[in-house]
């Protein structure tokens, strides 16, 4: 660390926290200066939220802590619930928190609330100021219960994995917010959080989110590498020869029940996908909440019933095979769910329902022969034979994530679907797994759809990515060229949100219920013009192998493309 | 991470051991187990002994436990059938089947009880009563049963399953059917402190428990009516703690079986 400077408004030395069996956080020392931002990560019980509860004088029971703690100035601790009074209205708690603090009368206190709001860009925000709680939207309350810790003037602020649930493009936007107001202000931050494992490095603009990065692992501090190697572009050649999969046109919708005049209303969430899959080929499907991307991964199985449109594998059409048919192709075709430790029965061993997998799906082998082959697929993930005994409850996350790939391998399948299949893994456990699924993948030569949220993680697993936005697709390429430059806006935002830098989208993602008029990005866009609201863009080709639907986009490409043409 | 860890003794511990851990682990839920057990073996003594106001007071117990079980069981049996019926036969039958549940629930059933003792008069038999009484509680056991019953099939193993080709009969017999077991058993539990009160309440008004059988719910309005604090403070206490239990029971089954069953959790 570097030398300690007195007038920081944190300074840690030989920080330990014991209890009488375990040391939980093992002499750790560092310092935060005024105005500086420090990130703090580290994987699912590491003890973040330990250290920052120290740090904020709230150390558990039972939890000796050993070592200096210097603060200068108030501190408050932001937890991760993001915690406000349910009972009282926003002013209301400001108000408080204003006139305890710093004896404003109401008047003036509400008015600082408001610009407080307004540093995190909430429209209207006076108004917000009368809603309670629970009528703001998550992302919204994030916001509130932020501006309010920055209304106190904290010197520090230790904001423990704020906004976690939020998708990427909204939390990036939101703590690249706070962390351009704690510098003005200069509060120390600390931001604990999931660590960035790999942040992706593109032609969009760099990340200025902390300026320094620690992760806490095994009870230590580790400095990590200072500036991670670029992630290598898969140097693997276009796979060539036929697709295997091909969707035409994929429509799925949920009935929502009668409105009151009794007509029918649905939910679209597949809106006429059409995608196509050669041997051996890796997609990534990007995309945040309520893009699609896990139900058409589930309707490309068959897991949900589609209401339009046509899967093809080999050739078949799945919609229309008979049961045995369908069942052969559920050979080929597998999945990895969201929540491994969800996707066991829990009342069946791991072992039992590996070996129900295989023998529905090769009913042929013989026992032993069956018996040798699910520990041979454990082994290929890299569990023990004995978790075969266990039941599911009994499992790890990053071991259940393994069963789960254990159990797709099995059938010896052709195709992959990952359905964000390490979204319950952390740090380096979350590194390994998809090591290993990469691994794997080579080894077998299997064809890959990814579906993630984090656009680093999903361009460098595909070679090419579809960005899905509402049920559609808005762009398309080789994940190169997106990495390099992406041209629709919500691309561009999603890989600027997975390598930290503020997203250009503002207000937060309109409901699909009511989904806006033209664009559906229209309303968050920084590029929108009428003609947006009018036509919704369809997805053309920019570029050989480049497909995008966005208005300005198209015409950019066609300007450059004219340029280009008179130039020589 | 991949070795299980082999030094705890419980790793190896099965689902329902599990479940019964997490239910014993709620104090309410494991008071009440103690207090039902115990007043169980102080019922069966006080028939042998007899004698005294307690030994009224238990053997009045006697009556009201076994009312209440038998028409508790049969109410659960009538409400998990509806539930289990709605979502079998499909999206209208449900919603046919379950709109007059709920609506029923929201009705203040138990005293459908005492109307029926008036009505059937004073030579009603034991029989009948015991099937108002369950029709009270179905309805309350219904809507449960549907909830859990819609929640086990959103999860996510079942389509998993889905994926690993199994055909839908084996998907049910293995895989819903066993897992239905426990959220279905709290929503069954339900019915039987409803039985109890809407029996204890009939009885009060000695509309409920035919003559010369004698409740709790008898007892009390009994000594009520003839001014006795003493004849009244025993079966009203038992009554009252009865009550207690089952309902702490209930509470860490639904707690222990439904929410946070493994794979389930939220
Ligand atoms: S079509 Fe218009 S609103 Fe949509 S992304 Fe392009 S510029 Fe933005």
């Amino acid at each position: 660390m570097s030398r300690p400077d007195d007038r920081a408004p944190l300074r840690v030395e030989g920080l330990s926290l014991l209890t009488s069996r375990d040391i939980l956080l093992d002499r750790l020392s560092f310092a935060i200066e005024a105005g500086e931002v420090l990130a703090l990560s580290g994987g699912a019980g590491a003890g973040k939220t330990l250290l920052l509860r120290a740090l904020a004088g709230l150390a558990p029971k039972g939890v000796t802590v050993l070592g200096d703690i210097h603060i200068r100035g108030r501190r408050l601790l932001v937890t991760q619930d993001g915690a406000l009074d349910p009972f009282r209205t926003l002013g209301a708690q400001f108000a408080e928190l204003l006139s305890r603090q710093s004896g404003l009368d109401e008047r003036t206190a509400l008015r600082r609330a408001a610009e407080a709001l307004e540093r995190f860009q909430v429209p209207a925000a006076a108004r917000r100021l009368a809603l309670h709680p629970h009528e703001l939207g998550e992302a919204m309350r994030w916001r509130a219960a932020l501006a309010l810790a920055m209304a106190a003037e904290p010197a520090l602020l230790l904001a423990d994995a704020p906004a976690a649930a939020l998708d990427p493009t909204q939390r990036v936007r939101l703590l690249s917010d706070l962390a351009a107001w704690t510098r003005e202000a200069g509060t120390a931050l600390l931001l604990a959080g999931r660590p960035q494992a790999d942040p992706i490095r593109s032609g969009l603009a760099r990340s200025n989110l902390a300026d320094r990065r620690l992760v806490l692992a095994q009870g230590r501090l580790e400095v990590p590498p200072a500036e991670p190697t670029p992630a290598p572009s898969p140097a693997e050649p276009a796979p060539s020869g036929p697709p295997v999969l091909s969707v035409r046109d994929l429509r799925v919708a949920f009935p929502l029940g009668r409105n009151w005049r009794g007509e029918e209303r649905w939910l679209t969430v597949v809106d006429g996908l059409s995608i196509e899959l050669a041997e051996g080929e890796t997609l990534a499907l990007l995309g945040e909440t309520g893009s699609g991307k896990s139900v058409l991964a589930r309707a490309i199985l068959r897991l949900v019933p589609p209401v339009g449109g046509q899967v093809t594998w080999l050739g078949t059409d799945l919609a229309a095979a008979p049961p045995e048919t369908m069942r052969r192709a559920r050979r080929d075709l597998q999945i990895l769910f969201p929540d491994p430790l969800a996707a066991f029965d829990p009342l069946m061993t791991i072992g039992a329902q590996l070996a129900e997998t295989l023998e529905s799906l090769h009913p042929s082998r013989s026992p032993a022969n069956s018996a040798a082959r699910l520990a041979d697929a454990l082994e290929e993930v890299g569990l023990p034979a004995a978790v075969l005994d266990l039941h599911p409850g009994a499992l790890l996350p990053a071991e259940a994530a393994r069963a789960g790939l254990a159990r797709a391998l099995l059938p010896e399948p052709r195709l992959l679907v990952c359905d964000e299949p390490a979204a319950t893994l952390d740090g380096s456990e979350r590194a390994d797994f998809l090591a290993l699924l990469q691994a794997i993948r080579r080894r077998r030569r299997l064809a890959l759809l990814y579906a993630t949220q984090d656009a680093a993680e999903g361009l460098r697993i595909g070679r090419r990515a579809l960005v899905l936005l509402l049920g559609r697709i808005v762009e398309s390429a080789d994940s190169a060229i997106l990495t390099a430059g992406a041209r629709h806006p919500y691309s561009r935002a999603l890989i600027a949100a997975a390598g930290l830098a503020p997203p250009a989208l503002h207000g937060d993602p309109p409901s699909p219920l009511r989904p806006p008029t033209g664009c559906a990005l229209r309303l968050r866009c920084p590029l929108a013009h009428d003609g947006c609201a009018q036509v919704p863009p369809t997805l053309d080709p920019v570029a050989p192998g480049h497909r995008v639907a966005c208005h300005v986009a198209q015409d950019d490409a066609q300007n450059d493309a004219q340029v280009g043409g008179k130039a020589p | 991470m991949h070795e299980p860890a082999g030094t705890d003794p419980h790793w190896r511990d099965g689902p329902w051991q599990k479940a019964g851990q997490r239910l014993t682990a709620h104090r309410p839920a494991a008071a009440g187990l103690t207090v039902l057990a115990a007043l169980m073996l102080a019922v069966a003594a006080g028939l042998v002994a007899g004698g005294g106001p307690v030994g009224a007071a238990l053997a009045a117990g006697h009556q009201s436990l076994s009312f209440a079980l038998l028409a508790g069981l049969g109410g659960a049996a009538l409400g998990l059938l509806w539930g289990g019926a709605a979502v079998a036969l499909g999206e209208r039958a449900e919603r046919m089947m379950m709109t007059p549940a709920a609506a029923l629930t929201g009705l203040p059933l138990a005293l459908a009880l005492p109307l029926a003792g008036g009505l059937l008069g004073p030579e009603r038999g034991l029989a009948p009563m015991a099937v108002v009484a369950a029709l009270i509680a179905a309805p309350a056991v219904a809507v449960i049963a549907r909830d859990e019953l819609r929640a086990l099939l959103r999860r996510e193993f079942l389509s998993a399953v889905q994926a690993a080709g199994i055909p839908n009969g084996r998907r049910l017999r293995r895989h819903i059917l066993p897992n239905t077991v426990l959220p279905l058993a709290a929503a069954a539990w339900t019915a039987l402190p409803r039985a109890l009160m809407a029996e204890s309440l009939a009885s009060l008004l000695g509309l409920g428990l035919p003559e010369g059988v004698t409740g709790w719910g008898t007892a009390i309005g009994a000594a009520a009516r003839a001014g006795d604090a003493v004849a009244l403070a025993g079966p009203a206490l038992l009554l009252a703690l009865t009550l207690w239990a089952l309902h702490g029971v209930g509470d860490g089954m639904r707690l222990a079986f439904t929410a946070s069953t493994p794979g389930g959790r939220r």
